[in-house]
């Protein structure tokens, strides 16, 4: 990573008895797209207001561009915030809501301010906007708007509070995408926080998972995918099937051990992160690494026998939950709908192809 | 019928309610100086004779004095106290508040009573600014209820995205919650005006050598003669008020509406 536009170093924060944030120590690279991503509660949203200067910090430090940002407030930080109600003035029209930030800016004159917003507007697709009254935007709009209004003042980085939570699906997908190649385009720091994990993998290079005001995982989106830290992530990420599993032998680098449903089995140490103690042992693995063969279908993988218990079908996927002989609970799976290819009823007997290299083992 | 009991008692309500009211301009327009049925013939009259009562002219500039100032002083306490209201959490704040807008049920006898006394213990002396300084206790409570609606639909990001944006808290309080909260202001101050204007007990106890407004009238009515006269200056007190209140409350829906937010409150 090149010199990191933000520093945290083990950033706390209290509110009276209640402990928000305990201990953030993080780098955020310059150009990043960096997201802060947890449950309701977990201190993402703390976090990004102790960065934009809303709240301070009990102890540690905040330092932007390699300045300590201890006592400077939100308006001298070179941070702006796009936020989740978008905020955007409604006394005020969609050219001053943009421009208004640019106030203070003696160094500009009229014109000069004008084809800013004009450029900030046209950035954002809303070219022709300008005079119209903030309060009569749609969604979508506000937040173009909000968008335009924090990045007219080129912050070092752009804090963005759950900025999709408030549009319905389409357009929020819409919206990822755009947000992404408006990043790309600027290439200014972006700083999102998101309780969506789809969303924090869609739009990432790199995603802190946070609960209970700790950072859990920082990882790049596949990594965190494919090799979460613990089961908590692992839950909190995408779905992830849980198999009981007791270890037999460890050797070197292969840890060998048994699953319920799947048998005994060799995996690497890079497969099981690192010892927590929470309930016991056992594997994770994703819906699409399992595979049901169809008749005639081979394989070159282990296989496992189940039964399906259930279907869902969701149009171009169908997930089915299977279970594997010697398993208490079924394990979900997820297959394209390929054409031609009949959806299972429920009953079927069907054999499973799966792959060692997909298992994580938590212990 | 369905409800149509229920229909004819809230005619029957109303009618109780306003018909006084209504005898108010009938006799101001009557050419008769007893107030009776039947009526005499249409004048004018008892409306031009106000203009000739000198004494009724200063009552009036009294009045407003008063009314204005008291408006101005119980809407910049409003300001303050519906803003710490919507923003702060301090130990104590329900119990405050409640203090705050305890006048609003007190009666106002009690309230007249021992202002009175306790500005004569302070030894004192009654004027215009006693008057305000009652008025303004018993305004508090409306424009602090008025501009809490107000400061509650303001959505507390839009003074920290102007922060964000470089303004400085004073500012931004200009810039952005000035103006979003206006028409609430506008309102706080048409009512405390207008309750202030037509405050009886309160000016009645307090008031020095000059009475106000309505002290006035009340001390006309001793004299049955003055009466018509009386009865044309309250209509013309009845159609200000309802002006005036009916802006007010124009001003707060708009002021709802700008920011946003819905209605949640009011007295209309």
């Amino acid at each position: 990573m090149t010199q990191p536009i933000i520093e945290l170093r083990d950033v706390q924060k209290h509110y009276g008895e209640y402990h928000a944030l305990r201990g953030i120590t993080a780098d955020i690279g310059q150009g990043e797209f960096f997201s802060l991503l947890g449950p309701s509660g977990c201190g993402k949203t703390t976090l990004l207001r102790t960065i934009a200067g809303f709240e301070g910090v009990t102890s540690g430090a905040v330092l932007i561009d390699g300045k300590d940002m201890a006592g400077v407030p939100a308006n001298l930080r070179p941070t702006n915030m796009v936020f989740q109600s978008y905020a955007i003035f409604p006394h005020l029209t969609v050219a001053e809501n943009v421009g208004y930030g640019l106030r203070r800016r003696t160094d500009l004159n009229r014109q000069a301010k004008e084809v800013l917003v004009g450029e900030a507007l046209e950035m954002v697709g809303l070219d022709g906007f300008g005079k119209r009254a903030a309060h009569a935007l749609s969604g979508g709009q506000r937040q173009r708007v909000a968008l335009a209004r924090a990045l007219i003042l080129k912050p070092k980085v752009l804090l963005l509070d759950e900025p999709l939570s408030a549009l319905d699906k389409k357009m929020r997908d819409q919206m990822q995408v755009e947000l992404i190649k408006l990043q790309r385009h600027v290439g200014i720091t972006f700083i999102l926080v998101t309780h969506d994990q789809e969303e924090a993998l869609v739009m990432s290079d790199r995603i802190a998972v946070m609960f209970d005001g700790e950072i859990a995982q920082m990882d790049d989106p596949e990594v965190l995918y494919r090799r979460p830290n613990s089961r908590r992530v692992a839950d909190f990420i995408g779905v992830m099937n849980f198999l009981p599993a007791s270890v037999l032998s460890e050797s070197g680098d292969r840890i060998e051990i048994e699953v319920n449903g799947l048998g005994r089995v060799e995996i690497g140490t890079d497969q099981a992160p690192l010892a927590g103690a929470n309930g016991g042992t056992s594997v994770g693995f994703r819906p699409e690494t399992l595979t049901i063969l169809y008749e005639g279908q081979t394989s070159n993988d282990h296989i496992a026998q189940g039964v399906v218990e259930e279907v869902v079908y969701y149009g171009d996927m169908t997930y089915y939950d299977v279970r594997l002989d010697g398993a208490e609970t079924p394990v979900r799976i997820s297959m394209r709908n390929l054409f031609g290819r009949p959806v299972l009823e429920i009953g079927t007997r069907a054999r499973i192809a799966w792959n060692p290299g997909a298992l994580v083992l938590f212990r | 019928m369905k409800g149509g009991w229920l229909k004819i008692y809230a005619i029957g309500y109303l009618l109780f309610l306003y018909a006084p009211i209504i005898l108010l301009p009938i006799f101001a327009f009557n050419d008769a100086t007893i107030i009776a049925f039947p009526l005499k013939g249409f004048t004018t009259q008892w409306f031009s004779e106000l203009a000739t009562i000198p004494a009724l002219h200063s009552a009036v500039l009294n009045s407003l004095l008063i009314a204005v100032t008291t408006a101005v002083v119980s809407t910049v306490l409003g300001v303050c106290a519906a803003r710490a209201a919507a923003r702060y959490q301090f130990p104590g704040k329900k119990g405050i508040m409640g203090a705050i807008m305890l006048p609003l049920v007190l009666p106002e006898i009690i309230v007249a009573v021992s202002l009175l006394v306790v500005l004569l213990q302070l030894g004192l002396s009654l004027g215009a600014w006693t008057v305000i300084l009652g008025h303004v206790l018993i305004c508090t409570p409306f424009s602090i209820a008025i501009l809490n609606s107000a400061f509650q639909n303001l959505d507390m990001s839009m003074e920290e995205a102007s922060y964000d944006l470089g303004e400085t808290p004073w500012s931004t309080f200009r810039l952005i919650t000035l103006p979003l909260v206006m028409p609430g202001i506008i309102s706080s101050l048409l009512i405390g005006f207008t309750i202030s204007l037509d405050e009886f007990i309160i000016a009645f106890f307090l008031t020095g050598a000059e009475p106000t407004l309505p002290v006035y009238l009340w001390s006309q009515l001793r004299f049955p003669q003055k009466i018509p006269v009386v009865m044309a200056l309250g209509t013309i007190l009845v159609l200000l008020s309802i002006i005036l209140l009916t802006m007010a409350e124009y001003f707060r829906r708009r002021g709802i509406a700008r920011a946003g937010g819905k209605d949640t409150g009011g007295f209309l």
